[in-house]
């Protein structure tokens, strides 16, 4: 594989520059280039369904209409499905942008001091309350989904509020299942701070809160901006949650998706999806470059 | 003067406090309510919902079906994830970086895309259909959309992701320098993996595949896209009692029974990895 042919020589050439000539690790690694050739199957397996996507965003075919017909590889090459995007199709995306923006900053509100406190305070029943706010994410989205649809049309029915079908409802199931990411990358950065640097600072004469504006806020950005990105994934990719909430005017780009696949499909859906995709990537690259994505991969698992 | 990081933790623990606590109670109550059609529900306190789950038989097939879906993907999601998450733990952080970048990239791709681009990959004129044909792994009736397998290959398909990115966590904790010390005592690779690595990384294994085991008996896209409305599983069900007969006490009773199962998966786990951690310790 010519992608993880580079990848391969850089490991290699690695060990021999820590071992010298008695190269020992080879010998114990498993696998070098079985292990590669199994990750560029999974990374192959991974991106499939996507390539596909990307694949039928050029296919002349008007045959999306016709599911019977769906194929790849593609019969020929054309851009006229994404000149011919429905504006209707970009105001879902936008929606969804905007839906996803909201809640990964309302997540870093609620997320961020949630986890100063569960990582700082001493207090019995510290486990329980961590537990509380993991809850979000071992109830599955369905039954999250048609609790709040319940909840809300509880609401509205005795209190006489619209929240059904309504932005807020939505927004509050959404912060309500993304805000555990944004305290688990949080948490476990400042679980990694030391402890001296808030003495160091408070030594100079810092007071409580310029210490946490100033040391460390700064310090555990790239752990916070790692959970509003995930937080932001959660919420722009939902649609179990979203399609018992979403207001009629306001359906967002996965809804669309899902109910178009279920009913009817529009020949320019592979290339909207396709700008949506290469967006999120120009994304995670500059979020990359701004913050460095590998300090949180390595400290915490997506899901802590 | 100690500062009382605990406060900061009040408003968010209420939030979710009031988020959780209301939306599952007044769930909880619907599930005691007989449904009357088009949505209504009776007024009197009943178990009649619970009591159906065990004389309508496929309610419970469904639960042995989701059960038995999500315990598969997690094994086959594991044996694919596990090599992956292992070689990416011992590569430079500049390859494991790039790699993990492009997994979580994948990831920003909604689930209803990646069922449909499932969908055409299997095609039953698709080049793939056609290999599996000629090697007779399939025969010619076999249609993807709307089989077990479909929604297995969907479901293996959300959770590898996840899976690698945990696993990752868990492996690169594991120092390099305690498969250079047992190979320098002279263990195999095999032996190496099978006494150091392995036991080492069993708990957060364990813990990991909860996890998984969670997302999948709860995976609703994949199983209603991919099985194409044959392959009943508990979230599949929930949703159709939900949206095509209104009847939103039995949709509550049957997401319990879903959280019943994942509460179950979640204990069970617990206790096992309590074992595992005992054996662990010896190990090290």
């Amino acid at each position: 594989m010519s992608v993880t042919a580079p990848l391969a020589k850089a490991t290699s050439a690695q060990n021999r520059s820590r071992f010298g000539v008695l190269s020992l690790r080879p010998h114990i690694r498993w696998g070098g280039a079985i292990g590669w050739a199994w990750v560029a199957l999974v990374l192959l397996f991974i991106y499939a369904p996507t390539l596909v996507i990307v694949g039928a965003s050029v296919d002349p075919g008007k045959y999306l209409a016709n599911r019977a017909f769906l194929q790849f590889p593609p019969h020929g090459f054309t851009l006229h499905w994404y000149v011919s995007i429905p504006p209707s199709l970009w105001k879902s995306v936008w929606i969804s942008f905007e839906l996803a923006a909201a809640v990964a900053v309302g997540a870093v509100i609620v997320g961020v001091p949630a986890a100063l406190g569960l990582v700082r305070a001493k207090f019995r029943g510290r486990s329980i309350a961590a537990g509380i706010f993991r809850t979000p994410l071992q109830i599955p989205f369905i039954v999250t989904g048609i609790a709040f649809l319940q909840t809300l049309q509880w609401l509205d029915g005795t209190l006489g509020l619209r929240l059904q079908s309504s932005f807020s409802g939505l927004y509050l199931a959404h912060l309500f299942v993304a805000t555990p990411y944004v305290i688990s990358a949080a948490g476990s950065a400042i679980a990694q701070l030391s402890p001296r640097l808030d003495e160091a600072a408070a030594s100079l004469g810092a007071t409580r809160w310029r210490t946490l504006w100033r040391v460390t806020l700064p310090l555990i950005l790239p752990g916070i901006f790692a959970g509003a990105m995930f937080a932001f994934l959660v919420s722009f990719t939902d649609v179990t949650i979203a399609v018992f909430l979403v207001p009629d005017d306001m359906t967002t780009f996965p809804v669309w998706v899902y109910s178009s696949i279920q009913n009817d499909l529009d020949s320019s859906l592979p290339a909207l999806s396709t700008l949506v995709f290469l967006f999120s990537i120009a994304a995670i690259i500059l979020l990359q470059r701004v913050v460095g994505l590998e300090k949180v991969l390595r400290g915490s698992g997506a899901r802590g | 003067m100690r500062f009382r990081w605990g406060l900061l933790l009040l408003p968010p623990l209420a939030l979710f406090l009031i988020l959780l606590g209301f939306s599952q109670f007044v769930f909880l109550q619907s599930s005691l309510h007989e449904d009357l059609g088009i949505g209504r529900l009776g007024e009197a306190f009943t178990l009649s919902n619970y009591a159906e789950l065990w004389q309508d038989r496929s309610y419970l097939d469904s639960l042995f079906l989701t059960l038995r879906l999500s315990a598969l993907g997690v094994l086959v999601t594991l044996f694919l994830s596990w090599p992956v998450a292992y070689r990416l733990s011992r590569a430079t952080p500049r390859t494991s970086t790039l790699i993990l970048t492009a997994i979580v990239a994948s990831s920003f791709v909604t689930l209803p895309l990646k069922a449909l681009g499932l969908t055409i990959l299997f095609a039953a004129e698709g080049p793939l259909m056609q290999a599996l044909r000629a090697l007779h792994l399939v025969d010619a009736e076999f249609r993807f959309l709307g089989s077990s397998f479909a929604v297995e290959v969907g479901y293996v398909h959300l959770a590898v992701t996840f899976e690698i990115m945990m696993l990752f966590s868990v492996l690169q904790a594991i120092p390099v320098k305690l498969e250079e010390a047992a190979a320098i005592h002279g263990a195999s690779r095999f032996r190496v993996m099978w006494r150091v690595i392995i036991p080492l990384s069993l708990p957060g294994t364990v813990s990991a595949s909860l996890v998984l085991f969670n997302l999948l008996s709860g995976a609703f896209v994949s199983a209603v896209l991919l099985g194409g409305g044959k392959i009943l599983t508990l979230p599949v069900l929930i949703d159709r009692t939900l949206v095509l007969y209104s009847d939103y006490g039995m949709a509550a009773t049957l997401a319990m029974l879903l959280l019943a199962l994942i509460v179950t998966a979640n204990i069970a786990a617990v206790f096992v990895a309590s074992r595992f951690n005992r054996t662990g310790e010896l190990v090290t």
